[in-house]
């Protein structure tokens, strides 16, 4: 704990009442930062939601996200419905009001919903990277001209304009949902990397790359760009879980792919045909419970990303 | 008290108030009767019906409380029960009706209701192409001429002859009536099509309190000329509200706790939930299904102008490759039957229903899937993976669906998955109540659509039958008068639908004839199927027998349940305050 204490542990002096293994394990977490359990559990929780999109469809079928495909509210396996039917394993988690299976409707949907999140949050980020650099490094009217943009799109609510724009739209696919979300996803990575890149502009390395006659890009890019990599990365995850809430908003007001399975469009539908009322808990209950686990996944990532790139966060 | 006290008592009493909209005036819960509205109330301050083609500005309690019809059709006794009329009749070939009116009828304003009213609402119909409502685009088509005979009394000339026209027109046969409008206000107005009628007068026993997007307070008046001339009691509920409840599950809600005393359509496991929750819940029959016939049976619509279901050959295949059966069991949860033709299938159909399935024309419960893709095959689609495809495009289609009720969904959600797997990529586009009616169906704004618009035939087949013929196909973008022939179905089998069905329409009731044309006309129907009927409908209402006794059963069936009907009227007069 002393290094905590310590306010810059990275340049102290190593503990010299520990033994000298410890010392040896802290220096090597030390020196892989990559590896903090916050990060690992994250990783976890998400690798295994993707495990079970891929491994789930080899071992359960697939087609049994569509309506019909078994008797109407049945209960999970080892529960009873309110008409007192015992659930069955051929249904393990049971089924929803159409005879869809809740278990297929998570080993399809809840990949979907991750998709979503990724795709909508890397165009973002790819837009906000390349804007952020270019407003931060090269400046002038090109910064004002960005800036302003990023500052007046921010002001937006996104939420808003997706509902108009998704309910004109009609039912639409995930990619394409991903694209209209990643319109309201790029102004923070934006304003964010210009600040980082105005403070780089005049650190020294940028400067002996300018005086050697490196381009712009090659500076933006191959000189600057590395040197943010962590911290873009903890950027990266923030906007994944935006992304994700936005996704799964729309989802839970109908306003989603139909006939595409998403965690948010089961909750919707759940909430739609009256599943608290009928008691159908597993309906909206193990998608919530999916959901929680991403958003916790996200942030264990977070959190883990954010004692890589800084430092003083580390327990050394 | 302590302060935190204070902010307690303070918030129980706002919370307490969120609910009881009530609190204004002071009418207590017991003696007010709240019914769920299933759609927004759009524009909420505006109360000319005539420009209202969704039945929103009526339904929020206008017509079930404050104008009254001239009859209303029991459905259980076959029966016109007269109401602000006493009687009527008509000359023997049915191209004049002469209405006698009810003496002693007043405006909530004071002011006589008598043939002047009925003359001046009638001409104002006839004269104002805008006036777009369904009533009256149907009395505006069949009447030529309307005269005062004397106070009391109105002769109706029609352009052809229709036995059926007084139940059509002025009988409540299906949702609404007619509506007669106050002359004395009216006929100030310059333009009757924007005229907001605000406030509103009328007949009946309650006055408008006040309306918002979501609700509708109507208040008891002090007299009423139905208590005063013996026609009625005065009803017993002080006020009624009318609430947009917002989807099954706070509809659910709302019933499990008293906060609605009549609520729309549920799902059966929706409705025993409820139960477990409210036993004080009752419906049409004690047991299961629970669910009371809907006069208007469900079918998928379709547009017949666009390409490429404008091929008969593509419309019949749809026809084959929808599971009718797996509509009931799944959307419905086995509370209704597959339609086996257009029509309802009440008691006194059963002649005309029968003679179409003699004929060879009824429809399949089982899908015959391969029958369906031969079709689409024979029109040049070939199977390429999933869907079928032709000259590079995949066959698709777009099925417009009304969100406001799960029912509706979840039908259409069956049907994409039928013609998913047919080789069709099929969606499902759900569509906001007053937008569906408003705008969707009426311009022709789909390909295909879930609704009834064939509804119409109770005890005879040309109601129904007579909403498709030739002379309503108006083109794509402009207003099918009176949501008629939406499918926009012409070419040789309409012409020859029409001429059979023109023929019916000035024929007795009981004609014996009419089986053989009804089956003739069907042929013609079948073959060109500009809709194709689904399932009869069962409309599941949850009754809340907490505050309010007196709801219509099956065991009490002074008349059907459709409280958002203009014969609601009827209802909230049978309703007592329940010990």
């Amino acid at each position: 704990m002393t290094g905590r204490e310590s306010s810059a542990p990275e340049t102290s002096a190593p503990d010299a009442d520990g033994d000298s293994a410890r010392r040896v394990r802290r220096m090597r977490r030390f020196d892989n930062p990559w590896r903090n359990p916050k990060l690992i559990w994250g990783a976890g929780l998400l690798l295994g939601i993707v495990a079970l999109g891929i491994l789930g469809r080899l071992f359960w079928d697939a087609d049994l996200v569509f309506t019909g495909a078994g008797t109407p509210r049945q209960a999970p396996a080892g529960f009873e419905n309110l008409r007192g039917q015992a659930g069955s394993w051929s249904h393990p988690f049971g089924t929803d009001v159409s005879g869809k299976d809740i278990l297929a409707l998570l080993i399809v949907g809840a990949p979907n919903t991750l998709y979503v999140g990724v795709l909508a949050s890397l165009i973002g980020m790819g837009v906000g990277i390349f804007l952020g650099f270019s407003a931060g490094f090269i400046g002038g009217r090109l910064d004002d001209a960005i800036r302003v943009g990023s500052d007046v799109m921010i002001t937006i609510p996104p939420l808003l304009i997706l509902v108009v724009a998704q309910a004109s739209f009609g039912d639409i696919g995930l990619t394409a949902m991903a694209v209209l979300i990643a319109g309201f996803a790029w102004q923070s990575p934006t304003r964010l990397i210009r600040a980082q890149a105005l403070s780089m502009r005049e650190s020294g390395y940028v400067l002996m790359a300018r005086l050697s006659g490196a381009s712009t890009g090659h500076i933006m890019f191959r000189e600057m760009l590395p040197n943010l990599v962590p911290y873009l990365f903890g950027s990266f995850i923030a906007n994944v879980t935006t992304s994700i809430v936005t996704a799964v908003g729309l989802e839970v007001l109908g306003l989603g792919p139909q006939r595409v399975p998403t965690l948010g469009r089961v909750i919707y539908d759940a909430i739609n045909s009256g599943a608290l009322i009928q008691n159908l808990w597993w309906w909206w209950g193990i998608p919530t419970v999916l959901l929680a686990a991403m958003f916790i996944g996200l942030l264990l990532i977070n959190l883990g990303l954010d004692e890589v790139s800084n430092p003083r966060l580390r327990r050394l | 008290m302590k302060p935190t006290g204070k902010l307690l008592t303070a918030a129980a009493a706002a919370l307490l108030a969120l609910p009881g909209i009530s609190s204004a005036q002071n009418i207590a819960r017991e003696d007010t009767v709240i019914f769920d509205l299933d759609r927004t109330i759009r524009d909420p301050d505006n109360f000319n019906w005539m420009t209202d083609g969704t039945g929103i500005r009526r339904m929020h309690g206008a017509h079930q409380t404050m104008w009254e019809p001239l009859f209303i059709l029991n459905y259980g006794t076959g029966d016109l029960d007269p109401w602000l009329a006493t009687g009527y009749e008509g000359n023997a070939d049915s191209t004049e009706f002469t209405i006698s009116l009810r003496d002693g009828v007043t405006w909530s304003d004071g002011e006589d209701f008598d043939a002047d009213d009925v003359v001046f609402s009638v001409n104002m119909a006839l004269e104002n192409e805008e006036l777009s409502a369904r009533e009256v685009a149907t009395l505006r088509a069949q009447v030529a001429a309307v005269e005062k005979v004397d106070d009391l009394t109105v002769r109706l000339t029609l352009n052809a002859a229709n036995p059926r026209f007084v139940v059509e027109n002025f009988g409540v046969r299906i949702f609404g009536s007619f509506l007669i409008m106050p002359e004395h206000v009216w006929s100030r107005v310059d333009d009757p099509a924007t005229f907001a009628f605000n406030p509103p007068i009328g007949t009946g026993p309650y006055e408008l309190a006040s309306a918002a997007s979501n609700r509708a307070i109507w208040n008891r008046r002090d007299t009423w000329w139905g208590a005063e001339t013996g026609f009625m009691d005065m009803p017993e509920p002080a006020r009624v509200i009318f609430l947009e409840s917002g989807g099954e599950e706070s509809r659910a809600q709302l019933m499990a706790t008293n906060q609605l005393d009549a609520a729309q359509n549920v799902s059966v496991g929706t409705f025993e939930a409820i139960r477990i929750q409210n036993p004080e819940v009752t419906a049409w029959h004690d047991g299961y299904p629970y669910a009371a016939t809907d006069p208007c049976a469900r079918q998928l619509e379709i547009n017949t102008t666009v390409e490429p279901w404008d091929s008969a050959n593509m419309r019949r295949a749809v026809n084959h490759i929808i599971d009718r059966g797996q509509i009931v069991n799944i959307a419905v949860e086995g509370a209704t039957t597959p339609s086996r033709t257009m029509f309802v299938e009440y008691g006194s159909m059963t002649p005309f229903i029968d003679a179409v399935l003699k004929a060879g024309h009824g429809l399949s419960a089982k899908p015959d899937v391969a029958a369906g893709q031969a079709l689409i095959e024979a029109e040049g689609w070939t199977r390429n993976g999933e869907y079928y495809e032709k000259d590079g495009e995949t066959l698709s289609v777009a099925i417009h669906v009304n969100s406001a009720s799960v029912e509706y969904t979840r039908t259409i959600d069956v049907v994409v998955e039928n013609l998913q797997r047919a080789g069709i990529d099929a969606r499902a586009v759900p569509v906001e109540n007053s937008v569906f009616w408003g705008e969707v169906l009426p311009f022709g704004t789909y390909e295909m659509s879930y609704s009834w618009l064939s509804c119409g035939s109770v005890n005879e087949p040309w109601a129904s039958m007579g909403r498709y013929t030739v002379a309503d196909v108006v083109p794509v973008g402009e207003r099918s008068p009176g949501f008629n022939n939406t499918a926009r179905w012409d070419g040789h089998h309409a012409e020859a639908y029409s001429e059979i069905v023109d023929r019916m329409k000035g024929m007795a009731l009981g004609d014996p004839a009419v089986p053989g044309m009804v089956a003739e006309a069907y042929g013609h129907l079948a073959a060109g199927m500009p809709f194709i009927p689904l399932v009869q409908s069962a409309k599941l209402l949850p009754l809340n027998t907490t505050y309010w006794e007196g709801w219509p059963s099956q065991e009490d069936y002074y008349n059907h349940p459709f409280h958002w009907w203009n014969s609601g009227h009827q209802i909230i007069h049978n309703l007592t305050r329940a010990n």
